[in-house]
């Protein structure tokens, strides 16, 4: 051990307050902005890419690109494990290692709650943790949100050209009368759990595929979840009654999916929302506090969201009159 | 109705939905008293009641969630 480098506790404390005092300097001169917001996430291309003919054009938004970036980091990542796997070692290092802890984790944890189907919810949960995980954690990339294309809007402010041509940024306005014609960045990348489209697709894929599983299970017998009839001509009252339930069950399937999608939507946005201001309001440092509550916030919604679909195909593969056994631990 | 009044009224409102962040408030809360209740009378079930702790807080949280994207829907969209 005594080839590492001596690690010098009083490096990092020096380059921190450095960037402070950039900070500093860089809000006198260039005062941040606030950008401008919208749900709807914006376009990056100027042409459509094709028309479908009854639902329109497809543009290429900034999501998307977010979305593509984020399944190439995980295609790299399951490509360089399998590399490192190929390799025959018996304890992984380097990042198989962190991956192999959080897999036997979420392994265990799927294996608890859903036996002997765990073998086919697992990939579910696990793709659905690290799509989720990627798109929310490269919204926090220095450049993401920040670095875009100038587009001409009533909202903006006036511009500055540094290269021209090539590089401008847009400033603060002098706050006279209305101009005729502000400028606003367009981002390249903006946070794929942003956009609506990501986050109801996730979450269709996972109550679709919870009545999938259910079906395998059970065969056709699981839809008797749906439309309990079974006790409707013993006990005509409580048979009625189990009717009704069964019909709400099949109401809140449905709010499922909003739930899914509005719980991931809302809790990116608001973040990116909060970067947002309070990096304009206050524009040294405080945005490292809230950057650094983003990336608990990321990891948690990721861990629910797949958690979540867990669990719900887990109860979707148990009958209803059966009670399995429970593991001992 | 004129712009003003149309904007003011989106402000109005984003602000009155917010209201229901109280409820995801007491919930955490409440969850987080009976974890730390447990965890203080039984500390080798720690990680069991940590995990079981978080998952009970999103769900909490979802709720406080949805009147935040009620408020975004106003600010935001309409």
């Amino acid at each position: 051990m005594k080839a590492k480098s001596k690690w010098r506790w009083g490096v990092n404390r020096w380059i921190v307050l450095l960037f402070i005092i950039l900070g500093v300097f860089g809000a006198q001169y260039f005062p941040p902005i606030q950008p401008h917001i919208q749900v709807a996430p914006e376009n990056i291309s100027a042409q459509p890419l094709f028309t479908l003919p009854v639902i329109g054009s497809f543009y290429m938004t900034n999501t998307m690109v977010a979305i593509i970036i984020s399944y190439i980091l995980v295609l790299i990542l399951g490509f360089s494990i399998k590399q490192a796997l190929s390799k025959g070692d018996l304890i992984p290092k380097g990042i198989t290692g962190a991956i192999e802890m959080v897999v036997e984790a979420l392994y265990n944890m799927t294996e608890s709650t859903a036996g002997k189907w765990a073998g086919t919810i697992f990939p579910y949960f696990m793709t659905i943790f690290l799509v989720v995980l990627t798109a929310n954690w490269l919204e926090l990339l220095p450049g993401v949100d920040s670095i875009g294309k100038i587009e001409e809007s009533v909202h903006g402010t006036p511009l500055l050209v540094l290269i021209p041509g090539v590089l401008a940024a847009v400033v603060k306005g002098t706050g006279e009368a209305v101009q005729e014609s502000g400028y606003l960045i367009v981002p390249y990348v903006r946070a794929a759990s942003t956009d609506l489209n990501f986050t109801v697709a996730l979450a269709l894929i996972s109550v679709v595929m919870t009545q999938v599983i259910g079906i395998k299970a059970q065969g056709f017998g699981y839809f008797s979840k749906f439309f309990n009839t079974r006790t409707l001509f013993t006990a005509p009252f409580f048979g009625a009654m189990d009717l009704m339930v069964s019909l709400l069950e099949l109401i809140s399937e449905f709010s499922k999916i909003l739930s899914f999608a509005f719980r991931l939507f809302g809790n990116v946005f608001a973040g990116m929302v909060l970067l947002f201001l309070v990096g304009t309001m206050v524009p040294v440092f405080a945005q490292s506090f809230v950057v650094l509550f983003e990336v608990f916030i990321g990891l948690i919604q990721a861990i629910v969201f797949g958690m979540l679909t867990m669990i719900f195909m887990a109860q979707a593969t148990k009958g209803h009159g059966e009670h399995e056994e429970e593991h001992t631990a | 109705m004129t712009g003003d009044i149309v904007e003011a009224a989106k402000f109005i409102g984003a602000g009155l939905s917010m209201i229901g962040a109280l409820g995801g408030g007491i919930g955490i809360g409440l969850s987080v008293h009976g974890a730390l209740g447990g965890m203080a009378r039984n500390p080798d079930t720690y990680g069991n009641l940590l995990t079981n702790m978080i998952l009970g807080i999103a769900f909490s949280e979802a709720i406080a969630i949805y009147c935040l994207v009620i408020a975004f829907l106003m600010l935001f969209v309409l």
